[in-house]
Formats: C-alpha cells, structure tokens, sequence
C-alpha cells in the first residue's frame, strides 16, 4: 500500500499526519547545471540553464512559444539527452539514466493515453510496468481513483472520454506511480476557459496535499502566477529570471520579463539624475529601491498602481494626461491615457468612483515606491 | 429533367458493371450446383461434385499444398513485413525516399516479371549449390518475397496513425525496450497484423503466375491444378474447386477488410 496516499485519504481522520509531516515525505529536489541542447546546426533549445528547485515546490517555467520550455521538460524525464550539463534528482545523478529506470513521470499534452487499454488498464500501466502484483495494482489505482475522484470514469474506455476527463486520468495514470517529480506539459492548454481555471485550483491544492515536486510548463503568465510557488522566465534557451509570482511580476528583471508578464507601460530611461529619472513622461521621483536603472534601461509603470485624481497626496508624481479610450471590464476600468504624447495605460477598481469620458483631462498620482526600473 | 436523366444512366451504368463483374461468378457457383454433366445446362440441384473434390487425390493435395504454401508464407511474411514497417516508421524522418521506393516496386511489377526472375534465381542457385530444388520450399520464398511489401505498408500505416508521445509515454511509466513491444505496440498493431496476414492469405491463395514459375513437379497449387486440367474442358468439378475458392478469398479479404477497420477500444 502506498503510504503517502492512504495517509492523504486519512487526511480527514484523528490519525492524520499534518500537512507539514505529508509534505516532507518523499519530495526530491532537482538541480540543473549547464544544460546546453540544439537541434541541427542553428537551433538553439537550450543554452546553458542553471536551476535549482527546491523539493515539494510547484515550479513553473513560463516562456513564450520556441523558448525550451519542452525541451527542459523532456530532459528531466530523459526523452531526450542534453548535449551538456548536467541533472540531480534529489541526490541522484540522472543525466545519464534512462527514462524507464527514473522515478519521474510526465502528464503529456496530448494526455497520451493508450488506446488499446481501458482507463483502469491505463492507470494500472506504470505499476505493472515495475512488476507490482495485480491486487496491489488494482488497490493503488481504487486508491488514486478515489483521491482524485474519478467515479466511474476508471471502468470506461479512453474513447468515451472527454478532453478534460482524459487530462484527470493522465495525471492519475502518472501520480498513481508515485514519482519523486511530476512534470506537467502544458496540460490545460487544450481545455476551455471555465474548466481550465478551475483544473487550475485543483491542481494547485493536489500538489500541496501531496508535497510532491511539480514542475508545470506554461505560456500563460496567468497560469503561472495563480499555480505556482515559483516561476522561471525562459527566452530562447536561456533562463531569464527565477523567483516567486509576485517578485516576477512586480520585479522583473529585464523589460523581456516585464512584457511578458503582461506589462504594457514601459519606457526607456533617457536620463537620470539621483532618484529622478527622465522619460519620455517626463522627470518622475523615484523611491530608492526602485532599482539601479540608467540611461538605456527602462521604468516599469504598473497600471493597477495609478490613480486618478485631483487630490495627489504629498510626495507623489503629478501627470497630467487626456482619456483617449475607456474598456469598462465590470470589477474595473481600463483606460489609455495619452501623457506627453505617450500612451499610458491606467487600471481602477470599480468602486463606483466618476468614470471618465474619452476626451476628459485628467491628473494622475504616481507613487515613487511603485516605480521600478529594468534592464533593457 | 435532363438531371433525373443523368442519374438513371449512373446508377443503369453502376448496376451493369456489377453484372459483368459478378454475373461470370455467380455462372459458376450455380454450375457447381447443376446435377447434369455438363457446363451447357441446368438440371437439378445436387452436390456430388462437391463429393467428386474429395475422392480426388490430386485435387486434394493441391488444395493441402496451396494452404501449406498461403498459411506458412503468410506468416513469414508478417514477422519480416512486422520489422521493416516499425524500421520505416522509426526512421520517416530521415530521407529514405528510394528505400521505401524499392518496398513498393514488388507491388507493382507483374508478376510474370516477377516470376521469371526468381525461377531463374532460384535454378542458377539449385545449380550451384544443390540447395533450393524447385517445390514448396522455393514456392514460399518467393510468395513471402511479395507480400511483404503489403504487410510492411499495414504496420507502418498503423504506427503512422499513433500519437508518437504514446511511444515516450510507455518509456516514461518505467516499460523496458523489451515490455514496449510486449504491452504496447504489439497490441496496438494487432488489428493491422491480423488484417495484414488475411491479406497475405488472400494474395497467396490468389497467385497463379508466381506460383507456376516457382513450383516443382509435386508441389501444384489450387490454381496450377485448375490450369492443368482446364486444358481438358472445363469440367463441373473445376466449377466445385472455384466455388470453394471463392468462398475462401472473400472471407480473408473480409476478415482483412474488418481488423483493418477496427480501431481498438
Ligand atoms: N525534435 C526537434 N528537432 C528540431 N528542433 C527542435 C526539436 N524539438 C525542439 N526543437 C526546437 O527547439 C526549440 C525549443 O523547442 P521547445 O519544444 O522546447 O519549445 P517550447 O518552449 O516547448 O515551445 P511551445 O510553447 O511552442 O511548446 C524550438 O526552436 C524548436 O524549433
Ligand atoms: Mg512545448
């Protein structure tokens, strides 16, 4: 019987161990170093990722399509083999192992399940594979049915199932082996917009109640920041940035991160003079974490950190700007102001505040300490 | 009008096509049926030319000798057709054009081409080496030679249509190279390899040309029988002997036709 499950089933009971015991039970940590992969003479997939993550972590690499974020992927399940570098799993050297002697599986994009075998033969697949007896494959895969709650979806067969039902049984069919780590291609990228972010959430608390190391590969920075305790920024084979959703968000490290998190309200630093910086909105106070940021670089705006106003509080940047349009999105309202010839892009909650008219003049609040600057 | 027209000379030119297709078999297993001793007219209903096939030695070694041949050759063919079409699936990425090229060219060379060459084959080794005496033994190499193309061309099909992450999803859940094949693609392809042997049967029980250059003196087939005794008339018994083969082909082709079909569970 496996332990680590039948002690999540018992979650509920007096007997139950606490989360913190759970989760420190079999997680693996994994470190990367150096990791160079190409394909043919000019495609670069990988060039020279150095990583740590850290055991019982839901890790996520986010980058944008042709970045290597499937190709990372595939090298720690050992589908593919790096040209350089190298791959601990816990205290493991895996570089060189194959995949059918690693302890790690995959939850394929594609779900991958078999379709010459019935759901339950698909779960039971990994354990039978490792010699387990019958009895015990059947109780372990009851046992996963139940903890993902499965119903009556294990005596189907694979083509009865739906998209989101195939993706439930391909993660099933990949935890029920108890790997040391999970890794998750783009998994809910097939899936509508509803069932996705709900999968989301289920798939964040699983991975808490199991401790188990995730490593999710994503496009989505959405995805990323709901899902995971940390996030790595790849671009071209090369890691960007590492850290947790809101220091890449709030923090990123170069204006690739900054726009790709979703970040619209960039502009390059034309000079800079103590904790005033020069752009093309004008000389704007900065606070002094903001960040080392010269000429050549770029200040980060946040739209969500603009108000605007008449009032603006002692020590605030005052702008003045024009509505050119305005997104009413229900909880809150966008609106493209033009500010010394520049589009800026200003977020408010909803709060039944005035709601302005293109065409309206309006003073807008900047507080330094919501100012960064980032590295070109 | 002129419309409605159009498709009443369609469908008329489709149902005479039928006809001459099928009206020449349906003559003779009805004939085969025909109690009169001769192929000119109808008497009654009976079977003794049925009864007639089985007190026929040679017949009935014809008939042992063409399923010895069509079962044994059919499936050598699928262990060797098996390995080249998972080898090409393996390597479609690299340019194997010509390769795959030379897996065709049997398909469609005739088969008196191909008979010829490996009659002539097959004696200039008898000759010099003893081995290889013209008989069942050379009629199956050869008949395994031309179905392996067809089986070749099944299993890859097959594999083609897989999603290949199926593949690197059994690596991933801890399947050795060895267990691969033993619970995955096996039963993956075993349609495709049922299909590819009925197929294989077909073609072999079908062969007339191939065989006729390739055979020794005791080694004739169902067709090589009928074409001897043709030459004396065609007697009600040919009719009995065509009747069952036509019963046969069709089966296999339908047993071919249905696991081809089938996509598993
Ligand atoms: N088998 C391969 N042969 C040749 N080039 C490849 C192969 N696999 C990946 N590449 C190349 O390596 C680079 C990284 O590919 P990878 O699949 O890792 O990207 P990705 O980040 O997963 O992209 P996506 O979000 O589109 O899935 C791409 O430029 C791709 O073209
Ligand atoms: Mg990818």
């Amino acid at each position: 019987m496996s332990n680590r499950m039948s002690a999540e089933l018992a979650e509920h009971s007096d007997t139950s161990p606490t989360d913190q015991e759970v989760a420190t039970r079999k997680a693996s940590s994994i470190e990367l170093h150096s990791l160079h992969k190409r394909f043919g003479a000019d495609a670069v997939a990988l060039d020279g990722v150095d990583l740590s993550i850290h055991a019982g972590e839901f890790f996520t690499l986010l980058g944008p399509s042709g970045c290597g974020k499937t190709t990372l992927l595939r090298i720690l399940a050992g589908l593919e083999a790096p040209d350089q570098g190298t791959l601990m799993v816990g205290d493991k050297e895996l570089t060189e192992v194959p995949p059918h002697r690693r302890s790690v599986n995959t939850v394929f994009q594609s779900y991958a399940l078999f379709p010459h075998l019935s759901v339950r033969d698909n779960l039971a697949f990994g354990l039978k594979m490792r010699g387990l007896p019958a009895a015990e494959r059947d109780a372990r895969v009851d046992e996963i049915a139940a903890f993902i709650k499965l119903g009556d979806l294990v005596e189907r067969r694979v083509d009865q199932l739906s998209g989101g039902q195939r993706q439930r049984i391909a993660l099933a069919r990949a935890l029920v082996c108890e790997p040391d780590v999970l890794l998750l291609d783009e998994p809910l990228s097939a899936l509508d917009a509803g069932l996705r972010s709900q999968l989301q959430v289920e798939l964040q608390r699983l991975q808490k109640r199991l401790g188990m190391t995730f490593v999710f590969v994503t496009h989505d920075q959405d995805e990323a920041m709901v899902m995971s305790d940390r996030i790595a920024v790849l671009d071209s084979g090369n890691i960007q940035q590492v850290g947790a959703p809101s220091e890449v968000y709030e923090r990123p490290a170069n204006a690739f991160v900054a726009r790709f998190m979703g970040h619209d309200n960039l502009f390059p630093i034309l000079a800079r003079d103590g904790l005033r910086v020069q752009s093309d909105l004008g000389w704007l106070e900065l606070h002094k974490h903001a960040g080392q940021g010269d000429a050549g670089d770029c200040l980060l705006v946040r739209p969500e950190t603009l108000e605007i106003g008449d009032v603006v509080p002692e020590g605030y940047n005052r702008l003045a700007g024009v509505v050119q349009e305005r997104l009413y999105r229900g909880s809150r309202i966008e609106y493209v102001l033009e500010v010394n010839g520049q589009s800026l892009m200003v977020v408010a909650s909803n709060l039944g505040q005035q709601v302005h008219q293109a065409g309206d003049a309006v003073t807008i609040s900047v507080c330094p300490e919501d100012l960064v600057t980032v590295a070109a | 009008m002129n419309k409605r027209l159009w498709r009443r000379g369609l469908s008329a030119f489709w149902w005479l096509t039928l006809f001459f297709l099928y009206l020449p078999l349906a003559v003779v297993v009805l004939f085969s049926f025909n109690s009169a001793n001769s192929s000119a007219s109808l008497a009654g209903f009976s079977l003794r030319w049925y009864q007639r096939l089985l007190g026929n030695e040679q017949i009935l070694s014809a008939f042992a000798n063409s399923m010895v041949l069509a079962v044994v050759s059919s499936l050598v063919a699928l262990g060797i057709g098996c390995l080249i079409g998972y080898g090409m699936y393996r390597h479609r990425h690299r340019k194997l054009g010509w390769l795959i090229v030379l897996i065709y060219l049997p398909i469609v060379l005739p088969d008196i081409v191909f008979g010829i060459s490996e009659m002539a084959f097959f004696v200039q080794i008898h000759e010099a080496t003893g081995w290889l005496r013209p008989g069942l033994g050379t009629m199956i190499i050869a008949h395994v030679t031309f179905q392996i193309p067809f089986v070749a061309l099944i299993v890859y099909s097959r594999f083609v249509g897989l999603d290949p992450t199926l593949f690197e999803a059994a690596k991933d859940l801890y399947a050795t190279p060895f267990k691969r094949v033993q619970h995955f693609m096996l039963p993956t392809i075993k349609p495709a390899l049922i299909s590819a042997f009925f197929l294989s049967f077909t073609l072999s029980i079908d062969d007339f040309v191939i065989s006729f250059f390739t055979a020794g003196p005791e080694s004739a087939t169902l067709p090589i029988y009928i074409w001897g005794a043709i030459k004396k008339g065609v007697s009600p018994e040919i009719n009995a002997i065509a009747s069952l083969m036509i019963g046969a082909v069709a089966l296999a082709a339908l047993l071919s036709l249905i696991f081809n079909r089938r996509r598993p569970a």
